[in-house]
């Protein structure tokens, strides 16, 4: 009988000191997340661009931008991937382009694509991170599904091409430029990042004039559209060539 | 004494190690993803459930949610007409017409915007317009409530998804919310199609489907991406054959009806109303937002044809200027074959999308 007390004292004893153990609840890092940011201020020469606004091309037009697009993909420093991909969009998101946790300090240089390479591009679009800027929900128009793939810089704008002095914005520019033979590559070195808050930023200074008028000029009223098909090429080329120009540090 | 000391030590164990009392845990709800589309993002605040969604398809049926207990949501957006109605314009419960085509309801768990002008950012804040829109159901939603709770079923339903036997019109909105959510339809020829072109891999069932596919319907969807076919594939793109944008597609020359320029104030954005998908399509006549193509060949004689310039004009409409694609008779029969893949039978006849 003394047995079977002590017994019973035992399996209690272990019971009323197991059941009740409560789960290991894992301590929070301290410290808030440093982030590291990209911002694109768009320029037309030396003024701040904004959209439906009128500026004079060197042709004498007067231009309003519509869209303004672009992706930059693989961002890194060396070995370092910073983010997979920002996508810029002017009109929905303003200037930002992406905003990633890390710190500035570990970014003195920065390389990526101007676009999409070419692993990435022809991958299925839905089957991305839904917080990656490839996942199709959010490339949104940014993917083509005609020719797979996304469209690397997008370019639309009205013109009124005749300086008469009536208003006419009756000329349409729609530029969108993709495939993978058009990807360009982005480098900038010795970068300076402003700490404000959490955010190292960045920023970056994309002047449309130079767009058009950069090495290889871009008449918009005898150049007004690609989209990159086949017989599109020169002009596809140039889009991303003087965009790359247009993309500078501030 | 050893017993007493037994009994301390099992009273000690019995009560240390109740626990806290427990809310009602409804049954999480696995939406069914085609595996081609990407991840639907719920809100936080409102996790998919199976008795939430059970409640929201008997709200979206229940016409005490109009003034007159004679309208509900299914009445303007019926399961056969693709969440949509055959009329050109709904009649709301005074007999009082719109100036919209009401829209179809398909895959809204992935936009981002509601109605034809965007006024709506989230499905829960959508819901909750048409019940006290004098032109629609015109009902306050404290009265619908007050209906709702003064019926046992919905008192019931409502504590079995929300835990709660006292309705109000966030909880309906989120039920209702949870319910469009699972209205997908991606199982038409057309996703078969997408899948092929796409490197995607097809099922049995897909394969076979994929078979039947005609060559007349491939030569639709040629025509449908072509920029210099039909040159549809700007604003009807991507497995949700849907862009989230706004457009004018050359309808009017001047607006009556201001759309999206209406909500931002802003004149670049006149005459532009949101790009719908073009899913189901078949089923979802009249066509354009404020229903004036009563067939699929009025629609694409328009583009084809009719386009009217104005400021806002889309500038991807690049045949604008001269009144659109000018398909041929072959070519319009081809593009219509195409746009038949999209019917999902599998959709249209979903009983678990039905009235209870």
């Amino acid at each position: 009988m003394a047995k079977i007390n002590t017994l019973g004292f035992l399996v209690l004893g272990t019971l009323f000191f197991t059941a009740c153990k409560e789960e290991v609840v894992p301590v929070p890092q301290e410290g808030p997340a440093h982030y590291v940011k990209i911002e694109v201020d768009p320029m037309f020469d030396t003024e701040v661009l904004h959209l439906d606004s009128v500026y004079n091309t060197q042709e004498g037009y007067d231009i309003k931008f519509s869209e303004i697009r672009f992706y930059m993909e693989d961002v890194r420093n060396g070995s370092t991937q910073l983010i997979d991909a920002g996508l810029f969009d002017y009109r929905a998101r303003g200037t930002v382009l992406f905003r990633a946790e890390g710190k500035g300090s570990d970014f003195g240089s920065l390389q990526a694509n101007l676009g999409v390479g070419a692993a990435n591009n022809h991958s299925d679009p839905s089957a991305f991170p839904s917080e990656s800027m490839l996942n199709i929900l959010n490339a949104n128009d940014m993917h083509w599904n005609w020719s797979p793939g996304y469209i690397f810089v997008k370019v639309e704008a009205k013109v009124d091409t005749i300086p008469d002095g009536t208003p006419l914005f009756n000329h349409n520019v729609v530029l969108h430029a993709g495939l993978d033979p058009n990807l360009q590559t982005l480098s900038f070195e010795n970068l300076t990042w402003t700490t404000t808050g959490n955010d190292d930023v960045l920023r970056l200074k994309l002047d449309m004039s130079t767009f058009l008028n950069g090495s290889q000029v871009i008449d918009v009223k005898d150049e007004p559209s690609t989209h990159s098909a086949p017989g599109q090429e020169a002009l596809t080329l140039k889009v991303m060539t003087n965009f790359k120009e247009a993309l500078t540090v501030h | 004494m050893k017993y007493l000391l037994l009994v301390f030590i099992g009273f000690v164990l019995f009560f240390s190690c109740k626990k806290d009392k427990v809310g009602y845990v409804p049954t999480p709800y696995e939406l069914e993803i085609p595996s081609h589309f990407p991840q639907m993002k719920i809100p936080e605040d409102n996790p998919m459930t199976v008795e939430g969604v059970e409640l929201g398809r008997h709200l979206f049926y229940e016409k005490k949610l109009s003034g007159d207990n004679t309208m509900s949501c299914g009445n303007c957006h019926a399961p056969a007409n693709a969440f949509s109605d055959p009329n050109q314009f709904s009649t709301g419960i005074q007999g009082i017409q719109g100036s919209r085509h009401s829209m179809a309801l398909v895959n809204l768990g992935w936009n981002n915007f509601f109605f034809w002008d965007g006024r709506s950012k989230t499905l829960e804040e959508q819901v909750l317009l048409p019940v006290r829109d004098p032109i629609e159901m015109h009902e306050t939603w404290t009265n619908a409530t007050k209906k709702l709770k003064a019926d046992a079923k919905y008192r019931d339903m409502f504590y079995k998804a929300f835990g709660t036997t006292e309705p109000d019109s966030l909880l309906a909105a989120k039920a209702l919310a949870q319910f469009l959510r699972t209205l997908i339809s991606g199982t038409s020829k057309f996703d078969v199609m997408y899948k092929y072109e796409n490197g995607l891999p097809l099922s049995d069932a897909e394969q076979q489907i994929f078979n039947e596919i005609t060559v007349q319907q491939w030569g639709g969807y040629d025509l449908f991406k072509s920029l210099n076919g039909a040159d549809c594939f700007h604003c009807h793109n991507g497995p949700l054959m849907q862009v989230e944008k706004f457009s004018n597609n050359g309808l009017d020359a001047t607006f009556t009806d201001l759309g999206r320029g209406a909500i931002t104030g802003n004149p670049n954005d006149n005459g532009l109303f949101k790009v719908p998908t073009l899913r189901n399509i078949e089923f979802s006549a009249p066509y354009m937002h404020d229903g004036r193509f009563a067939t699929l060949d009025d629609v694409i004689n328009h583009y084809s044809h009719t386009i009217v310039m104005s400021p806002t004009i889309d500038p991807l409409i690049e045949f604008a200027f001269q009144g659109g694609v000018q398909l041929d008779a072959q070519e319009k029969n081809l593009l219509k074959q195409f746009l038949l893949t999209l019917s999902d039978e599998e959709f249209i006849n979903n009983p678990a999308f039905k009235a209870p």
